[in-house]
């Protein structure tokens, strides 16, 4: 799995792993009981705190991506891909009731909104 | 003791890489003594010499900032100045053993007759001599540093003048020294007890200070 | 034994300087970072857990014992690097470990050579003609040389080099990888330790200012910028080492209080009378903490 930290994101250190972790999961780079990097090397590798790592896997696991093994390390949950799927779905409803909110204040019709959704989903599939 | 053997070995990684002072330092009193032609001033000058080298552990470990590798060794502050002590004293025997027998060969080689009296009270001015430097300047050094301390290096030297100065003085025929040679048991002895007890109060000093030194 | 080190109530004064009341808990597997200016007190601390200065109040332990009464056994498993080379100058490499070695009932002589090794140290070289990224990682082999449970590193990367200040990093990551043993790091160069240490331990001044995680210490502030006239007397209270110029100001401040100026705020406008949205908040680093703390003296 690739882990990148960046200094200048802004986005903090657990942060960052947790995201990058989340989309190995989504992407089936990590498979179903597969174990992360260990606590303590990926602390060492990454030459950040063991509490910032310690942070992110806590935090995984509170959101169910991953399970924590006393003494073994942490493993990928099989529901984990699921759960992320969930999350986006969320995140694309809310985005699009904002868009719907906004289309409503600017009194653009339903079909507008339709056709722009459509350009914009051509546009990305090409990004 | 091991601490103090410890210790003692570490100062004397110190001493190490200043063996040819040291060497030259014992070596010159030879040479004066082949000039004077007498084995009591010339060790009583090799003594001093020696005793102003007791001042190098100090310095040595002073110009490095050494004080901090002792707060970080596992060894308790008075087995230091044990091993110091220890280091001093064993150098001073030594010296002393080495030119005995190096000042007697060069007044032999010179013709020069060398009587057991003059031997034995060599021997004993040299002990005398040493004991007397080190007790005084080791617990100078451990208060004030080898710059702080500084009139502390003047002790052999100044010791060594006197000694000079007083020794023509004696008159060997006189009774009192007779009385005294004339129970050497009894004389080495009551050196030995001196030297002892001076060491004794010296390194009780020594360690106090220390102990109580913030470094 | 959780805890590698315990420092209680640690007092010392001197002359024109005090320490007060330093109390901080590094557990075992951690790295922390001992901030603060120069002459806030980071080496006084140092100095009394070494017992190199006696303390006038408080405790230290290590792994559990007393700094004092164990002393000997505490510095088998204690090892400390200075800012600057402890070692005799004009020893060579290889007759520093004959010196010292002797001390440690666990020196491990094969290590200490794969260490040498590692760091490029050559043994027939004297101590004095080393660069000074050369001592430091000479006192580093030594220290990892007889199994220390706890490093301690005085001001390690003051006058290093951006790639031997790196190296540290990593050998400092590696040494507490197996979570047993732990690291005191005391520095003013605190990007050192934005990212490998897990606790801060803050001293300004003699007395302890903070003293916990990282993401909590840096997470506990905020940098706010803004223009003059949204300085309002209620926001200027709150601010920590504010600067002003011309065109605006800078300052610190604490998040809670960020929080409650915006929670008691009503219609868009914070308790102060400030439009929160014309205020600039960000993130603050370490250093930045420092600097602007130490600016007023005042928390």
């Amino acid at each position: 799995m690739k882990l990148i930290i960046s200094n200048v994101s802004g986005v903090p250190i657990y942060e960052q792993i947790k995201q990058q972790v989340k989309s190995a999961i989504l992407s089936g780079e990590l498979q179903e009981e597969e174990p992360l990097p260990s606590l303590r090397t990926l602390a060492k590798d990454l030459k950040i705190s063991v509490l910032t790592v310690t942070r992110a896997y806590t935090e995984l696991e509170q959101e169910g991506f991953v399970r924590n093994v006393q003494g073994r390390g942490c493993f990928v949950m099989g529901r984990g891909s699921e759960l992320i799927r969930e999350q986006l779905i969320c995140k694309a409803e809310a985005g699009l009731a904002e868009a719907v909110r906004a289309a409503r204040m600017a009194e653009l019709p339903a079909q507008e909104l339709h056709h722009l959704l459509d350009i914009l989903w051509e546009e990305n599939a090409d990004g | 003791m091991n601490e103090t053997l410890k210790a003692a070995r570490l100062d004397f990684f110190l001493l190490r890489p200043y063996w040819k002072t040291i060497c030259f330092s014992i070596a010159v009193p030879l040479v004066y003594t082949s000039v004077a032609r007498s084995l009591v001033s010339g060790i009583s000058f090799a003594m001093c010499m020696l005793g102003i080298i007791s001042s190098y552990t100090f310095a040595v470990s002073e110009k490095n900032g050494m004080e901090r590798l002792y707060g970080v060794l596992p060894v308790a502050r008075r087995h230091l100045v044990f091993g110091r002590y220890l280091l001093i004293g064993l150098m001073g025997f030594l010296a002393l053993v080495f030119s005995l027998i190096s000042h007697m060969a060069v007044l032999r080689a010179l013709a020069e007759t060398v009587e057991v009296w003059e031997i034995a009270t060599s021997a004993v001015m040299g002990i005398l001599g040493y004991t007397v430097y080190v007790v005084f300047q080791v617990p100078g050094y451990y208060k004030f540093g080898t710059v702080g301390g500084k009139m502390f290096q003047f002790i052999p030297v100044t010791g060594y003048l006197l000694t000079l100065l007083l020794l023509p003085r004696v008159d060997p025929d006189s009774p009192v020294l007779a009385a005294v040679l004339g129970q050497p048991a009894l004389l080495i002895a009551a050196v030995v007890l001196l030297c002892v007890l001076a060491y004794l109060a010296s390194v009780g000093i020594s360690v106090r200070i220390l102990r109580n030194k913030e470094i | 034994m959780d805890n590698v080190l315990e420092v209680r109530n640690l007092s010392k004064s001197f002359p024109g300087f005090q320490l007060k009341d330093v109390s901080f808990t590094l557990p075992k597997g951690y790295i922390m970072g001992l901030i603060g200016p120069n002459g806030s007190g980071k080496t006084t601390t140092i100095k009394l857990i070494l017992n190199m200065l006696r303390r006038d109040g408080g405790a230290v332990k290590i792994l559990g014992m007393d700094n004092i009464a164990d002393e000997k056994a505490v510095k088998e498993e204690l090892a400390v690097v200075f800012d600057s080379n402890y070692f005799c100058g004009d020893w060579t490499v290889a007759q520093t470990e004959t010196a010292v070695s002797g001390f440690y009932k666990k020196w491990n002589a094969e290590r200490f050579h794969q260490l040498l090794k590692r760091f490029g140290i050559d043994p027939a070289k004297k101590v004095k003609d080393l660069s000074r990224g050369m001592q430091m990682k000479l006192m580093l082999a030594c220290a990892f040389s007889y199994g220390a449970k706890l490093l301690i590193l005085d001001e390690p990367t003051s006058g290093l080099d951006p790639v031997s200040r790196d190296e540290l990093l990593t050998v400092l990551s590696e040494y507490i990888e197996d979570g047993e043993r732990s690291v005191l790091f005391s520095t003013h160069i605190t990007g050192d330790l934005e990212r490998a240490a897990d606790y801060i331990t803050y001293i300004n001044c003699g007395s302890l200012f903070f003293t916990g995680g990282k993401d909590e210490f840096v997470d506990s502030f905020r940098i706010v910028k803004g223009g003059l006239n949204d300085l309002t007397g209620e926001l200027r209270k709150r601010l920590i080492g504010l600067r002003t110029h011309p065109t605006g100001f800078e300052a610190l401040m604490r998040t809670e209080e960020l929080e409650n100026l915006r929670r008691t705020g009503r219609g868009g406008r914070m308790a102060g009378g400030t439009a929160a949205d014309d205020l600039t908040v960000e993130p603050a680093t370490i250093d930045e903490i420092v600097v602007f703390t130490s600016k007023t003296g005042t928390f």
